[in-house]
């Protein structure tokens, strides 16, 4: 799968979850970060970890929340699990 | 509400050795200090639990874990607690009553795979989810919402607990019941960010009833 393929899929996951921020999720680059653009919690990372999981069929492995710091970090560990 | 996940552990039970080993030794004196009354939201509070429950209890002191043990006392509680009371010196103690450590700097997804695992198991998992011992001010913190992910992913109803505890050494303890949540029935397996945290509003509101209901019964003796 490309990056640009998991970006989307990510956007989507998003975008069904953050009803309160479509835009900055519409508009969310793999440089978007996840607390200071996205405005994330430490839940709602987990929820989006546990949203992946579902999507792409992988696991996550002793990740915690504050591990992510870009949507681009998220988007190299989806890409190395599927690797 | 009936629950098909019941614990199946046996009365017995090496891995709960320390717990219900303090659990009797305590009884006794508990109940003669403390006087614990049991105040049930509705009647539908006053069922026995069976199968997997998160309680949520308020937190103002640090015997908080044994007035919810005191309120449903007749299943064994795996307490949420800090990383660092694991690392101390009496980490022995909350590894023999079996609590799951949580790591409130960075909150991974093992804990919550722990958490979620217990309760499917047919655990009870109670937790403060105010994170901390409040200012003592009487007013409740701000609850955090982690417990709703813990309550979805373990498909699990919560159980809101009020503990008033006596004033003076004349005082009972008062324990208010409220009746369990089911909150997947209510907002489905998957909601957005903004439902889940006006679910832990929600659950703020109740316990502020529950509060209400303890300091009226107080009022009235």
């Amino acid at each position: 799968m490309k990056r640009t393929e998991i970006i989307e899929k990510l956007r989507e996951i998003l975008r069904a979850a953050d009803d309160r921020n479509q835009d900055a999720v519409s508009a969310c680059t793999e440089q978007s970060r996840l607390v200071a653009d996205l405005g994330f919690s430490s839940v709602s990372m987990l929820y989006m970890v546990i949203a992946i999981e579902e999507e792409f069929g992988i696991r996550f492995e002793n990740v915690g929340a504050a591990d992510f710091q870009t949507l681009g970090d998220v988007v190299d560990y989806i890409e190395a699990k599927l690797r | 509400m009936k629950r098909k996940n019941a614990e199946k552990l046996p009365l017995f039970s090496f891995r709960y050795l320390l717990y219900d080993f303090t659990k009797l030794t305590a009884a006794l004196p508990g109940l003669i200090w403390l006087r614990p009354k049991w105040i049930y939201e509705n009647k539908a509070a006053k069922k026995r639990l069976r199968g997997g429950y998160l309680v949520i209890a308020n937190h103002a002191g640090f015997l908080d874990p044994v007035y919810v043990m005191a309120a449903i006392w007749y299943r064994r509680h795996r307490f949420i607690c800090i990383k660092d009371f694991f690392e101390s010196k009496a980490g022995w103690l909350f590894r023999g009553f079996r609590c799951i450590p949580v790591d409130r700097e960075n909150f991974g997804i093992d804990t919550l795979r722990q958490i979620s695992g217990a309760l499917k198991a047919g655990s009870i998992v109670s937790l403060f989810p105010e994170g901390h011992v409040n200012d003592g001010s009487g007013q409740m913190a701000a609850f955090k919402s982690g417990m709703v992910l813990m309550a979805l992913q373990g498909n699990a109803p919560i159980v809101p607990v009020y503990a008033m505890p006596p004033a003076h050494w004349y005082n009972r303890l008062r324990l208010v019941i409220g009746e369990p949540i089911d909150i997947i029935a209510s907002c489905g397996v998957r909601p957005s960010f903004s439902q889940i945290d006006a679910i832990a509003g929600m659950l703020q509101e109740k316990e502020e009833e529950l509060k209400q209901r303890a300091e009226a019964t107080q009022r009235r003796t």
